[in-house]
């Protein structure tokens, strides 16, 4: 038996408190004067002597407290033998899963040796099956059950997730704090290179744990993959839209190579690439021809590796009919049109087209057929024309508005419904022009345009701002740009021209990126990508969509949701390669093609000297508590202060007891 | 006028005169229209005047009627001599509140002067005692005498242990005339032993008066566990337990009050017993009630 903190026995000095007050203090009682003893006998009653021992009882516990509490203090601990904790030794399987596994015969490999450490272990003693990928996933509890172990191990099956030694060494962490028993980590892995962390602290195990490394692979082998493609998510005209494709090759010779566009399972076009040593080469489709609707494409290489898994990268393309832009204007204004017009067509792949339209022939327009309207500095609006412009906002139209010198001298800015202020013309300024100073970077008109730098403003409108969010402001705090939801719908006012008048912004390299945003942003037209990884999420519903239901159906056309989690789950997590269609909560059909991390394509091996540094920290360890066995087994501390203080609290309680009753005594007697 | 007159309020009261002053108007006030109080306010007769008779005594309306000198007397007249025996043995300095005993009975002797001597213009005289006679002052009327007896009353502080036989010899030859003796004491001797002593004082016909003078702690002692207690004339050391101090003690102290009540009354002496916590208005008036139910 020992003490962690001995220090504390000095506080047993403090039994001298209740033996002053009880022993020494009681016999230095004060005689008290009395005017005569005429009538008193010296006698010892009984109940002194009962009532002297009930003392005695009080004091005894009052230094048993004392003592049991300098002991709890102290934290005593006695050396029990752990022979039998090491006889609870866990044996750990850990399979890795990953993609790469499945490149030759890795997994069965693993699954093999995994048998066989099974077959060798004691009868006795228990293990535990688990696979590992992007997350380490428990596939039986610690058992003896050899027949419910050798199952688990054989219904491990490759997956597309990418594996990761960090959230291998996270997880025994966390079982090492809620077990204390030593655990035998055996890993059947092909150890890739780049499922290691970026730090190497982050894959050093716990204590406990000893690590025997099991690889299934001990070089680097040649493999060819398509890295990366990019294509658009959605298509409105099939000659503008390219395709394009990283064909990558890892430890492999310079090669040619035939790489071939698939549209919903017919080759579209084919094209040979000459692929150099460990080197990637791009090859590029000019067309995507393909349907109206959802189409299912992949890149496709020919390569005959070991991994064909990644020899195909797969995307999804949405084609349909582009929006119809309405842009008014004076008819004496042929700028504006020209400039907006070259803009949307250059930027926006053709998702949108433009009519212009003179203000004075827009009276009888149907205006619910345009995805937005330009309103270009118009000085007067046909008052037919305005309650159509009013109704199509606010049944979720939008309006792009731009103040020009002609709205300027109107009262207030048609449709935006704000007061004009006052028309600035900064022809007078040092520089004849004032520039952006702030910009809401979180505004999709200005996310891209690099917060409209440069662009020189001659002329503004100043006009009243409440009630609408402001944009862009000129260094004279004239909002420039304001944004307004009217009804359902949408607002945006430009306080000054869309010609090279008033500013110099249609000739600014920010215009096309201004233009492209407002106009997906007005529209509501999401820019979507046609391709994700596995394990990365969908959003099913945003925080405004509860309670609507969803439809996933995976690769394998099942449809992984529950009718619970397809009403109120926010995200999916894509768990293998394939296309996947989705039903979201706002209505859309969507179809995403997920494919596996590339860098599981990479299958460099860890070199020979981090894994004995990674098995050899832990392995050490334990071979150095294994040599010790015979020593250390016999002497584990185990902490007694729980006891300790159990028997504080009970001391406590009879203290207090015979307290309460040697007290009650005094007071009969009064 | 009543809370003036307990004895804790008295005890801040440094003047006994103006203690005495206090309990003997308080209480008369509080007798209301009974003019018949004291030793010897009560008309007896009529005596014929011989020569030497004080004058003042003489009642001049009778002899306007009958031309003859009468002199008028009271009852009092016949024990008008007050004489007081002040136990000042260390027993009596014992107190459990803010009066001890010894105090209480300068303020009940005070006030006793006060009323005889102011009230009653009768003599009277004072014996301090413990085991030896420590001071007397005759009885008297003479102009001061109430100053004496005060000062007297005031250099009374306890010394020894009581012994009433020593002194009793010497009040003898003191206590030549007959008259009115009251002891003050707290009279812890056998009351066979303190009746017998005082006993020879009744024979030349004083009238004595036994006021047994008692803290309510020595009737009733209330002891939260074992005490040691230390007598304060022997300085003996006792150590007593709760239990006897509630029963037998207690016990004790009643036979022995009961004792000396029926003793000190077979002899033809009164009793009166005076626990310290009394008003003092209350214990004269039951005295003085009690006399002149008496007489």
């Amino acid at each position: 038996m020992g003490f962690l903190a001995p220090w504390f026995l000095v506080g047993a000095a403090a039994v001298a408190v209740p033996l002053y007050l009880h022993l020494l203090r009681r016999h230095t009682t004060t005689p008290q004067p009395f005017s005569s003893l005429m009538f008193f006998e010296q006698r010892t009653q009984s109940s002194i002597r009962h009532r002297r021992l009930r003392y005695l009882l009080l004091l005894a516990l009052r230094l048993a407290l004392l003592l049991l509490l300098v002991l709890a203090f102290a934290d005593p601990f006695i050396n029990r033998p752990v022979a039998s904790a090491s006889s609870g030794k866990l044996l750990l399987l850990v399979i890795d899963n990953s993609f790469s596994m499945r490149a030759g015969s890795r997994l069965a490999d693993a699954k093999r040796d995994a048998t066989s450490v099974l077959a060798s272990r004691p009868p006795s003693e228990r293990a535990q099956v688990m696979a590992l990928g992007s997350q380490l996933q428990v596939l039986t509890q610690p058992t003896q059950d050899s027949v419910g172990l050798s199952s688990a191990v054989n219904s491990v099956q490759p997956s597309d997730t990418r594996g990761s030694f960090g959230e291998l060494a996270r997880a025994l962490h966390s079982m090492a704090e809620s077990a204390n028993e030593p655990i035998e980590l055996h890993l059947f892995s092909d150890m890739q290179k780049s499922n290691m962390p970026a730090n190497f602290q982050d894959m050093v195990l716990p204590p406990n744990v000893s690590l025997v490394l099991h690889p299934v692979a001990t070089k680097a082998m040649p493999n060819w993959a398509v890295e990366s493609v990019n294509a658009p998510g959605q298509v409105w005209d099939p000659k503008k839209a390219r395709v394009e494709a990283v064909i990558a090759g890892y430890n492999t010779p310079a090669a040619m190579r035939t790489v071939s566009l698939v549209v919903n399972g017919k080759v579209a076009a084919t094209r040979m690439v000459s692929v150099p040593a460990s080197g990637r080469a791009t090859v590029e489709f000019d067309s995507l021809n393909v349907p109206y609707g959802f189409s299912r494409c992949e890149v496709r290489i020919d390569s005959a590796d070991s991994l064909p898994g990644d020899d195909s990268s797969l995307f999804a393309v949405e084609r349909s009919d582009p929006g119809r832009v309405l842009f008014l204007h004076e008819s004496a204004d042929s700028r504006s049109p020209l400039y907006f017009e070259a803009a949307l067509s250059s930027a926006a792949e053709s998702a949108f087209t433009m009519e212009s339209v003179p203000v004075a022939q827009a009276s009888n327009v149907m205006l619910s057929k345009y995805a937005f309207v330009v309103l270009s500095d118009v000085s007067s609006l046909p008052s037919v024309l305005e309650n159509n412009l009013a109704s199509y906002v606010r049944n979720g139209g939008s309006v792009l508005v731009a103040a020009g010198t002609a709205t300027g001298r109107l009262p207030r800015v048609p449709v935006f419904g704000a007061n004009i202020l006052q028309a600035r013309y900064y022809s007078n300024q040092e520089d004849h022009f004032l520039n952006v100073g702030d910009a809401d970077p979180a505004h999709p008109s200005v996310q891209k345009a690099d917060r409209w730098s440069g662009v020189k403003f001659y002329y503004a409108v100043r006009v009243d701002d409440s009630g609408s969010r402001v944009v862009a402001r000129l260094t004279d705090q004239t909002p420039i740009l304001l944004d307004k939801s009217i009804g359902e719908g949408r607002v945006l006012l430009l306080a000054s021209g869309l010609d090279n008048v008033t500013n110099d912004f249609p000739l600014h390299p920010n215009f096309v990126p201004f233009v492209e945003q407002t106009a997906f942003y007005l529209s509501g037209t999401e820019r979507r990508s046609g391709s994700r990884l596995v394990d990365s999420f969908l959003q099913l519903r945003t925080s405004k969509e509860q309670a609507v239901s969803v439809e996933v159906i995976d690769p394998g056309g099942r449809r992984p949701l529950s009718l619970k989690e397809a009403t109120t789950a926010q995200s999916y997590q894509l768990t293998s390669s394939g296309f996947y269609q989705l039903r979201l909560a706002n209505g859309r059909q969507d179809v995403v093609g997920v494919n596996a991390d590339r860098r599981e394509s990479d299958l460099d091996v860890i070199p020979p000297d981090v894994l004995a540094l990674w098995s050899g920290n832990t392995s050490k360890e334990s071979v150095a508590s294994s040599a010790d066995q015979p020593a250390t087994e016999k002497n584990k501390p185990f902490g007694l202060w729980w006891y300790v203080m159990l028997l504080v609290l009970l001391a406590a309680v009879a203290e207090s007891w015979v307290a309460s009753r040697y007290l009650g005594t005094r007071r009969e007697e009064l | 006028m009543q809370r003036f007159l307990d004895p804790a309020v008295l005890a801040r009261i440094s003047d006994l005169d103006l203690v005495a002053r206090t309990v003997v108007d308080g209480f008369v006030a509080g007798l209301h229209r009974s003019p018949d109080f004291g030793f010897s306010q009560e008309f007896a007769e009529y005596r014929a005047y011989t020569p030497g008779d004080d004058l003042r005594h003489v009642d001049w309306n009778v002899f306007a009627r009958t031309e003859r000198a009468y002199l008028k007397r009271y009852r009092g007249e016949t024990n008008s001599l007050l004489t007081v025996l002040l136990d000042a043995s260390n027993s009596m300095n014992y107190t459990s509140h803010s009066v001890s005993k010894m105090d209480y009975a300068r303020f009940i002797a005070a006030s006793l002067f006060y009323l005889a001597i102011q009230n009653q213009r009768d003599a009277a005289g004072l014996i301090v005692f413990d085991d030896e006679v420590r001071n007397y002052i005759r009885p008297s009327t003479r102009q001061g005498q109430l100053a004496r007896l005060m000062s007297g009353l005031e250099l009374a502080e306890p010394h020894a242990r009581t012994d009433f036989r020593k002194p009793l010899d010497h009040f003898q030859e003191f206590l030549r005339r007959r008259g009115l003796v009251l002891m003050l004491s707290d009279f812890f001797e056998p009351p066979e032993r303190i009746v017998r002593t005082i006993e020879p004082l009744r024979f030349h016909g004083n009238e004595v008066v036994l006021f047994h003078v008692l803290d309510p702690r020595e009737i009733r002692p209330e002891l939260g566990e074992p005490a040691i207690l230390v007598d304060l004339e022997t300085r003996e050391r006792l150590e007593v337990t709760p239990e006897y101090a509630q029963n037998e003690y207690r016990q004790k102290m009643a036979t022995h009050i009961d004792e000396l009540r029926d003793r000190a009354r077979g002899a033809g002496m009164d009793y009166f017993l005076l626990s310290t916590e009394r008003p003092l208005d209350e214990a004269l008036t039951e005295y003085l009630s009690i006399r002149q139910r008496r007489n």
